[in-house]
């Protein structure tokens, strides 16, 4: 087992090479030259050649590249053309929140549409399957921001039950912190417990078909037991998958979700880069955004292992 | 003498399906005696599997009992529910499946899983639990159950995982144990040691068992007293050797007719009347190759080793002239589909040559071998006719299509006339060339299978198992059809099979394998009656047979 996981930290090594690879060509893929970006409209081309040197934007590709992989595994991300910050402590501020954001999310989603997809399925065809599939289908087709303002509309401005916007540290409590994210949690978890469920449900629908489900019947075993024992955790591998693949599009929306309800987090901050053409920064993000889905990945593969002794190691 | 245990009365089972509903039980009734063992015998959808489904109310969501009572120690069982329907599932009555891999949660332990039963009606610690699991893989001769017990079932053989839903059933010592087809599929040695098994476990606990089959034989190997089902009625009980003897009713004369022995004749598998019907097709006699033809096909020293190293054929050597028909028989594992597949070149071997009609095809890669014009010449019937025809292909398409990519045939006239003609030469009306799989029957699309391999007039057909998910009334009209293509269009069989019936009725000559090597070959009949080692009697005394002759005349 312990083989196998360190098999595959390997094997995600060449995919992290090539993502950084691309994250440094990003720099010269984008139109523009980053001297000139950098220098600002007033400079003069002897300003702007100094900073290329600076840079050491004169060297050849390659070597650039090496040194910036050499002080990446250092720790150091570079610094922000706008700021003059450390790229690593820009992030680290901003990580706190978007890790809140994603992990109630993925909690609520999993915590919600897991059980919704079982009884979908246990009581398919019925009304109750029925009215699940249609809030699914709601739930897809919504999109964030429109939830975002309608649940901060009725529940934080008219009955004023939670805080309408912003963020507030871990440190300073749990029930500040977690208040603060209920809302945002929801408007985002919406299209994933809606995916969830709906992927919970047809596997399980398949899986109930099998030979062992009567077997499990046929013991006398109770409903509880055949659906939560015997049935979801075959069920497991695609929806394992589909949750994974989920944190993946979380990235995404949690861009979103920060914009709508305020809060300072690293999806803020990939706009604001982006904005402000600050190169340093962006590559920092989608490095660890692309680290952080790699291991989760890597999670997934351990996850299967665990669930499924058919699939070996 | 013993008192009624089940009793079933005038039941009636219905499905809702999209065409309405379809009754699968109209009106058994059906009685089992303490400690009795009742075969329940009959075709596919005749209604046996139904009836057992509903007495264990594990019938699927589509199915309701619309009439009748189900009596178990005199409780209506159709009536009961929640908790007591609990108790008497899997404590007083329990069920054993066909295909019992399938019937293993693939996930779970396969200790845990017989733990689970004993948990769910027994009121005890986990290590109570868990040595009585011990007890119980002890008592269905599992060896080294400790071990066992962390196994999952795809690391176990099919005999053992039924070895293992067997002991789930017996884990709460129930009083009757319905066992629906449990040893279909498994090869006729293992068979025979899971229902001795299973024979002698119901005898030490007094456990009465209805025995659901398709295989008379194996009825009437185990069970005292027969009932035979047709489209959901019982339209005869007796005892094997009345039922053999002197069958009452028109289906099961049928039956048993179609049943093969170890004596019967391909023509024997109809019954009287039917064979007068179809007298006119005697077939000629195949006409004698003169002597020093060269052989059809010859195999030389074929082996094939998998990743693993350990060959899975070794040393195979064999040759077959034309028109001639040889049987390949060995148990699961023995190499059989194998060696088939290396000879239609499907797989490639990894050492040895194969060499058709005077060409050596051994070393052409099994993946560009479609491009050979051989290719025609050797076809292969497979196995399951569900799962080999493609579901969005018409029968004929599915017959159509090796015409126009192996004869290069592209007019549609000739091609719709090749088509028909291949299609009558089966047996299959001509009106139901535009249905899709789904639409066919079993029988039916057995016959596609085969159309679809002599469309190209092929010299070699290689047939692996073709009627083993059939039943034995169309495996009798199957076998007729291939002796008739045989004798008629001087096709070679090569048979893979481990129906030793079969076998034996339709191959000149046997061949036996065992671990990827042949044990022995021979002229059928007399490799049948006189095996020459054990691993062949073993397989020849495993078939139920159903004794007939002297001995039954004396005995009634």
């Amino acid at each position: 087992m312990l083989s196998y996981i360190l098999r595959r930290i390997v094997s995600t090594l060449p995919v992290m090479a090539i993502v950084a690879l691309f994250v440094f060509s990003l720099l010269y893929i984008a139109p523009g030259d980053p001297a000139v970006v950098i220098a600002g409209d007033q400079a003069s081309p002897e300003d702007v050649e100094r900073i290329r040197q600076g840079l050491g934007l004169d060297r050849p590709f390659l070597i650039q590249f090496g040194s910036w992989v050499w002080r990446i595994l250092h720790g150091d991300l570079g610094t922000s053309i706008f700021t003059s910050l450390p790229v690593s402590a820009m992030i680290g501020q901003r990580l706190g929140p978007t890790l809140s954001l994603m992990t109630v999310t993925l909690l609520l989603t999993i915590v919600v549409a897991v059980p919704l997809g079982v009884v979908a399925a246990w009581k398919a065809g019925s009304f109750i399957d029925r009215a699940i599939m249609a809030f699914a289908v709601f739930g897809f087709s919504l999109p964030v921001f429109v939830v975002g303002y309608v649940l901060a509309y009725i529940f934080a401005l008219e009955l004023e039950w939670l805080p309408v916007q912003g963020y507030t540290p871990l440190t300073e409590g749990f029930w500040p912190w977690l208040q603060n994210l209920i809302l945002p949690s929801i408007a985002l978890g919406c299209v994933y417990i809606a995916l969830i469920a709906r992927i919970t449900r047809a596997t399980m629908l398949e899986v109930l078909q099998q030979d062992y489900i009567r077997t499990a019947r046929a013991k006398g075993l109770g409903q509880g037991g055949i659906l939560f024992v015997h049935a979801l955790k075959n069920a497991a591998v695609p929806i394992v998958t589909v949750i994974g693949i989920g944190i993946a599009l979380l990235i995404g929306g949690a861009v979103v979700t920060e914009s709508v309800f305020a809060i300072p987090g690293l999806g803020r901050l990939t706009i604001d880069a982006i904005l402000r053409r600050d190169y340093p920064v962006i590559q920092g993000i989608v490095l660890l955004f692309s680290f952080v889905y790699v291991l989760v990945n890597l999670m997934i593969d351990v996850v299967y292992t665990l669930v499924d002794p058919r699939i070996r190691y | 003498m013993s008192e009624e245990l089940l009793g079933i009365n005038d039941l009636h089972v219905s499905f809702s399906t999209r065409r309405g509903m379809v009754e699968a039980v109209r009106g058994v009734t059906l009685s089992v005696e303490k400690g009795e063992m009742l075969g329940l015998v009959g075709e596919s959808g005749s209604g046996k599997s139904v009836t057992g489904f509903a007495t264990t109310r594990l019938l699927d969501a589509a199915g309701r009992v619309t009439g009748g009572k189900i009596l178990f120690r005199g409780q209506d069982v159709t009536k009961l529910r929640g908790d007591d329907l609990r108790q008497l599932q899997g404590a007083a009555m329990s069920m054993i499946f066909q295909n019992p891999r399938a019937a293993l949660n693939p996930i779970r332990a396969i200790g845990l899983q017989i733990a689970d039963a004993i948990l769910t009606h027994k009121k005890i610690s986990k290590d109570a639990a868990r040595a009585e699991t011990l007890e119980l893989l002890c008592a269905v001769q599992i060896r080294d159950p400790e071990t066992r017990m962390n196994a999952y079932p795809h690391e176990l053989s099919g005999g053992m995982c039924q070895r293992v839903m067997i002991a789930i059933a017996i884990s709460c010592n129930p009083a009757l144990l319905i066992a629906d087809e449990p040893t279909t599929g498994l090869d006729v040695t293992t068979q025979k040691v899971v229902m001795d098994l299973l024979a002698d476990i119901a005898a030490a606990r007094g456990m009465a068992t209805i025995l659901i089959t398709h295989d008379l034989g194996l009825a009437a190997r185990y069970c005292r007293r027969i009932a035979v089902m047709e489209r959901g009625r019982i339209v005869e009980e007796a005892s094997p050797k009345k039922l053999f003897s002197a069958p009452q009713h028109a289906y099961t004369r049928r039956l048993v007719a179609a049943s093969p022995t170890a004596t019967s004749r391909i023509e024997d598998l109809v019954t009287e009347e039917e064979r007068e019907r179809h007298a006119t097709i005697v077939s000629k006699p195949r006409q004698q190759l003169p002597h020093g033809t060269p052989p059809l096909l010859e195999v030389r020293k074929l082996a094939k080793r998998f990743d693993q190293g350990s060959a899975a054929v070794a040393d195979f050597s064999m040759t077959m002239a034309g028109g001639e028909s040889v049987g390949l028989v060995g148990e699961s594992g023995s190499g059989k589909s194998t060696t088939s597949r290396m000879i239609c070149r499907l797989i490639d071997p990894s050492e040895g040559d194969i060499v058709f009609d005077g060409q050596s095809i051994g070393h052409v890669a099994s993946r560009d071998f479609h491009r050979s014009p051989l290719r025609k010449d050797i076809q292969m019937v497979f196995q399951d006719p569900n799962e080999s025809l493609n579901p969005r292909f018409t029968a004929f398409d599915c017959i159509a299509h090796p015409l126009m990519r192996l004869d290069g045939m592209r007019a549609a006239d000739a091609l719709r006339k090749r088509v028909e003609e291949c299609a009558e030469r089966v047996g299959l009306p001509l009106d139901l060339l535009p249905r899709f799989p789904h639409q066919l029957s079993g029988g039916q699309k057995a016959r596609v299978g085969i159309a679809r391999a002599i469309a190209c007039r092929p010299r070699l057909l290689v047939l692996d198992e073709p009627t083993a998910a059939l039943d034995v009334s169309v495996q009798a009209v199957v076998l007729q059809l291939l002796d008739r293509l045989r004798r008629e269009n001087d096709i070679a069989l090569l048979f893979v099979s481990h129906d030793l019936n079969v076998v034996r009725m339709l191959c000149d000559r046997t061949i036996v394998l065992r671990n990827g090597g042949i044990v022995e070959q021979g002229e059928s009949r007399a490799l049948f009656d006189n095996p020459k080692t054990d691993y062949t009697r073993k397989l020849v005394e495993a078939i139920p047979h159903i004794e007939t002759g002297p001995a039954l005349a004396a005995a009634l």
